[in-house]
């Protein structure tokens, strides 16, 4: 980990294209202060010694797991369920954006 | 009759006699609720037409449940804009449970917009307020949950932690909040936040609703991957033992505390010590790692959760994130981006192996590891932003277990100089719920909690 990180205006910009998420200016000043912030706080981790520790992604030990085949699907929603929360649809479908 | 203050049990045996018929719990707690919202803004959503079921252990039952909750039917807006119009077609598995034990659900309690905060007041949908002060945070993210139950708009709530979420608001308004292990009770249909640490819990008035509703929510979901295949206790039946303990207390956990707090703490101490508990200093990794490891993980998992919001299929479209959720994506967008991945996300993953084998040496020495549950009471609304990480530090001793999975509980242990509620938390070892109740429940046996719940019933007769 890079010691005292600091992120510069178009680092949060490009962070923000990332994520597909619109800033105002200043959400972009007080993003990039607070986030520089957190990014310091961070650090101490640093002061440990993590050599050859295995990672955890989950606490539980549980490997696996899955649906046995022919598993009868109980949760499956109709069109019109699934269809339900969207505010743009058109024959039955989901309108999503072009993007060729 | 007056209901005033009954428990959950206390209210199962008032229906069993028909002293009482659900038809009219569910009026006086809907009634209660509209006329104290004004005041607390402690709900989001009244289900109004909800009706419980005449057959299960919980028949007749009304409860409130966190709006992050997926209700068939009813709204669940996780207090985002973005969900404002959000209305699930399907039942969380909790609230499935639930209501096959026989609960309605009148309620939708307000909470932190996608539980990240610890006050309520990044809610889209205004804060909610402490019954102890309403110039106060009931605390977050289940601030709502927490605040009804404390003024008695609700017997129980359920709630849902992330880290801190249940205890830190039980805490701060008086009442009882656990937080089971990790992969004890489903997370399916709960909007997701960090989904490697996310874990519904009841918010309650006695130990033993809490035992009771743990019994109903636990166990293994097929629609949840990460729950365990572990029996489910009797935890009600449980807490009848007369079980000693040895108990581990530890310097780390309390730094930075304030003296009231560490003081009424330290007569908790002394109370278990009377009733023949062992008592055993302890040595644990500092809270501080947990809270950069909760950070990192955290951020990271709410920006790969937060990324199904394209207002495509549901909901609003991305504009309509608030501050805080944007600043969260952005920070785990970066933890997980090429060339940063080791640096943040890994370190922060072993790390936390570090804290799981820390928490699992010490629990071969005591049963239990007791400590403050905030390092300080209520702050007043507002007040959060003084702060870095806009609070997470009111979180600091609530993260270890979190990170770790392990189960905690918070009960009120007195008040401060200011009349404000004192929390008590006691950490518990892996799937080890019935110990932690245990020894709550015989707390509450030799205390009462100090009056504090029925107190705190008074502010809201």
């Amino acid at each position: 980990m890079k010691k005292t990180v600091n992120l510069s205006k178009e680092d949060i910009l490009h962070l923000a294209q990332l994520a597909n998420l619109k800033l105002s200016e200043k959400e972009v000043i007080t993003f990039q202060k607070q986030l520089t912030e957190t990014l310091d706080y961070v650090e101490n981790l640093n002061e440990l010694n993590i050599k050859d520790i295995t990672p955890t992604n989950y606490s539980t030990d549980i490997k696996n797991c899955t649906f046995d085949d022919g598993t009868v699907c109980e949760r499956m929603f109709s069109q019109e369920e699934a269809l339900e929360n969207t505010n743009e649809k058109k024959n039955s479908y989901f309108v999503v954006k072009r993007i060729m | 009759m007056n209901l005033l203050g009954k428990s959950l049990t206390q209210l199962q045996s008032l229906l069993k006699s028909k002293e009482v018929t659900p038809s009219e719990l569910t009026s006086y707690f809907t009634e209660r609720s509209k006329r104290y919202n004004k005041d607390l803004n402690a709900y989001l959503t009244f289900a109004d037409k909800e009706v419980s079921s005449s057959r299960g252990e919980l028949a007749g039952i009304p409860l409130s449940i966190k709006d992050n909750f997926c209700t068939k039917g009813v709204k669940t807006t996780a207090a985002s804009k973005v969900l404002e119009n959000f209305i699930p077609p399907y039942d969380a598995t909790v609230v499935t449970n639930l209501k096959n034990a026989g609960v309605s659900f009148f309620g939708k309690t307000n909470m932190d917009a996608w539980a990240h905060g610890s006050s309520t007041e990044t809610s889209d949908f205004g804060p909610a307020k402490n019954p102890w002060s309403i110039e106060r945070t009931p605390g977050g993210s289940s601030g709502g949950s927490a605040s009804a139950v404390s003024a008695y708009l609700s017997p129980a709530s359920i709630g849902s932690e992330t880290a801190g979420s249940i205890r830190q608001p039980a805490s701060w308004c008086g009442v009882i909040g656990l937080k089971p292990s990790y992969g004890r009770v489903s997370r399916y249909g709960v909007v997701a936040m960090g989904s490697s640490l996310d874990c519904p819990g009841p918010i309650t008035s006695t130990v033993e609703d809490a035992a009771l509703l743990l019994k109903i929510i636990a166990g293994k979901d097929k629609y949840d991957a990460t729950t365990a295949d572990i029996p489910v206790v009797d935890y009600q039946s449980f807490l009848q033992k007369k079980n000693t303990y040895t108990i581990g207390i530890t310097d780390e956990y309390f730094v930075g505390v304030n003296n009231e707090v560490k003081q009424k703490v330290m007569e908790s101490i002394s109370v278990f010590e009377r009733i023949g508990h062992k008592v055993k200093k302890i040595k644990l990794m500092a809270p501080k790692y947990a809270v950069s490891v909760y950070t990192i993980i955290q951020r990271a998992e709410v920006s790969s959760n937060l990324g199904r919001y394209t207002g495509i299929r549901f909901g609003k479209d991305r504009s309509f994130f608030g501050g805080e959720a944007k600043k969260r994506i952005m920070l785990g967008t970066y933890s997980l981006s090429h060339g940063y991945y080791d640096a943040y996300y890994k370190t922060a993953q072993k790390v936390r192996t570090l804290i799981i084998e820390d928490f699992k040496r010490v629990f071969n020495e005591v049963d239990v590891i007791l400590s403050p549950t905030t390092p300080g009471t209520a702050l007043r609304l507002g007040e959060f932003a003084k702060y870095p990480f806009f609070g997470e530090v009111m979180d600091i001793l609530n993260e270890p277990a979190a990170v770790a999975g392990i189960p905690a509980i918070s009960v009120p242990c007195g008040l401060d100089s200011q009349g404000l509620p004192v929390g008590l938390q006691i950490m518990g070892k892996y799937f080890d719920e019935k110990s932690v109740l245990n020894l709550a429940y015989q707390f509450e046996k030799e205390t009462n909690f100090f009056d504090v719940i029925k107190n705190g019933f008074q502010n809201y007769h």
